[in-house]
């Protein structure tokens, strides 16, 4: 069982959504997880001085 | 010809035959619909049919024709797109209950260029809600059935399109991708799915799945026809933001299976938990690949371990951006898993998202390098064939939320890097269902990819099999 009380303030960003307490648990779940997530990709990412941009527009034909 | 004879006929050869006046446009567009209307309680892969705006603009298209009028290259043949397009004066849903009765004034760039070429739209296809899903279940429309068996899952979020290419319903569909969604159908239903260089197809006037991640690709039974189907849609569009600067699209007359000294490489640390059937299927494509004159060398990029779950990551904080608006007022109306999915993502905060970023440049730039070592990276499109639709939305197998070797890694990479890539299928399982081989090429190697798909079709013939109900 997840501590809801410890995501409070993520599930405020859901700004009045109301779910189900099932699925309420499994998104809990899954915020938790993507914490773990952006916990490894930091770890992953340290290092490059950059964030990703897509392809842009190269000003001239390609 | 009888409708069987023409449902059989490419997109390349009514191209031909159309303008030549030996097949009348009102025929090839009456057979793809009456197909269509046949199957479509088997398949549900649509969601508008327009037979009779179809059929009167063929009627118009034979008429062009008899007066010496050519529009382009697609002038009086059948087409499909997914309901992810705007349309004017047709309804396009996205697959939502929240636009179930929306009706655009304007088309899309994808419709606007396809009408300029002459192309009649048969139909809209059934996808996953406005493209947030690998199953095409997803929709409020109901699930696509897979044509090669229709206990399965067409795969998604462009599944309706690639269940009617397969079905011969039309030879070519137009759908979109943000992760997976124009390949993986591709592969589950044993036909051709090419998604170009991100910035190559306008996206104006269509749904936002994620904006950094989403391109418009084309489904074809053919190589030859995938080529067909993109010179007239690609080019540059001031409205997409994205969009680049290209010299005039040439890609069917520039397409050549003169492969010869290509460098393909294989990711394997990747491939340990791919299904042994699928596996054997795509070690006998790369045969066929060192047969035709490829170089077929071994890779090791491990940075891809993490780029399912950086891909997932930034789909899911920029759909819930793009989404924002109608969850707030309307979150019980969208399907529920999508709402749940959304929900996710709008707790991302704007930190953790940049964080993602840097992770997906990191990985950016070790593909750059490993594509100064190769042309082309080859792997099999899916791990497994087609799920059951009893398995749900986990029956892709996928894991997008670990750092690992799944192969979703190889899926999901592409549409995150905006790189040109490319289902055909290379083989069918023992169950008789399509294996997809996955061709990725760098940055603008459209052709390359495209190129080395055709040399494969050039020598196989399993682009040529078609499922039963077809």
């Amino acid at each position: 069982m997840t501590d809801k009380n410890k995501f409070a303030h993520r599930l405020a960003l859901l700004e009045g959504a109301i779910f189900s307490p099932s699925d309420l648990e499994s998104i809990v779940q899954e915020i938790e997880d993507n914490q773990r997530i952006v916990t490894e990709l930091e770890e992953f990412s340290q290092g490059d001085p950059w964030i990703a941009s897509q392809v842009q527009p190269a000003g001239k034909k390609v | 010809m009888g409708p069987d004879e023409i449902l059989e006929l490419s997109a390349t050869e009514l191209s031909r035959l159309i303008p030549g006046r030996e097949l009348s446009s009102s025929d090839a567009v009456s057979a793809a619909v009456t197909r269509l209307e046949r199957l479509e309680d088997k398949l549900n892969a649509f969601i508008t049919v327009l037979r009779e705006p179809a059929l009167a603009e063929a009627k118009k298209a034979d008429e062009e024709i008899a007066h010496g009028r050519n529009r382009g290259p697609l002038h009086g043949v059948p087409v499909t797109i997914k309901d992810m397009f705007e349309t004017a004066g047709v309804r396009t849903t996205g697959g939502s209950k929240i636009l179930a009765d929306w009706v655009p004034e304007t088309d899309s760039a994808l419709v606007e260029r396809l009408r300029a070429a002459g192309a009649i739209i048969i139909g809209k296809t059934n996808l996953d809600e406005f493209g947030h899903g690998g199953t095409s279940t997803l929709s409020h429309f109901g699930p696509v059935h897979n044509p090669w068996n229709i206990d399965r899952i067409a795969g998604g979020s462009s599944g309706g399109s690639a269940a009617a290419v397969a079905s011969r319903i039309g030879p070519l569909s137009y759908g979109t991708e943000t992760g997976s969604s124009v390949r993986r159908p591709a592969s589950y239903c044993g036909i051709v799915g090419f998604k170009p260089t991100f910035g190559i197809i306008s996206r104006h006037g269509s749904f936002r799945g994620a904006w950094s991640q989403d391109h418009v690709g084309i489904f074809a039974r053919s190589v030859k026809d995938i080529t067909l189907g993109l010179d007239p849609v690609a080019g540059f569009d001031a409205r997409d933001p994205a969009s680049v600067h290209q010299e005039e699209p040439a890609y069917a007359a520039r397409l050549d299976a003169n492969v010869k000294g290509l460098r393909v490489g294989v990711l394997r640390r990747f491939l340990e938990g791919v299904n042994p059937e699928v596996r054997q299927a795509f070690e006998a494509a790369l045969k066929v690949l060192a047969e035709t004159g490829c170089e077929i060398v071994d890779l090791d990029v491990p940075e891809l371990s993490y780029a399912a779950m950086t891909s997932m990551m930034t789909s899911s904080a920029e759909s819930a951006g793009i989404n924002r608006h109608w969850f707030r007022e309307r979150y019980h109306d969208f399907v529920p898993h999508v709402a749940k999915g959304l929900a996710v993502g709008m707790t991302i905060t704007a930190s953790e998202y940049l964080t993602v970023q840097r992770a997906r440049h990191r990985i950016r730039e070790a593909l750059r390098a490993t594509f100064e070592e190769v042309h082309i990276i080859a792997a099999p499109t899916t791990a497994r064939v087609a799920p059951l639709l009893s398995e749900g939305v986990r029956g892709n197998g996928d894991d997008a939320r670990h750092a690992s070797d799944n192969h979703s890694n190889l899926l999901r990479f592409p549409s995150m890097l905006g790189l040109p890539g490319c289902s055909l299928p290379c083989g069918l399982n023992s169950e008789g269902l399509p294996v997809g081989l996955q061709l990725v090429g760098a940055w603008f190697a459209d052709q390359a990819v495209l190129n080395t798909a055709f040399a494969y079709q050039s020598t196989t013939d399993w682009h040529t099999r078609r499922p039963a109900l077809a």
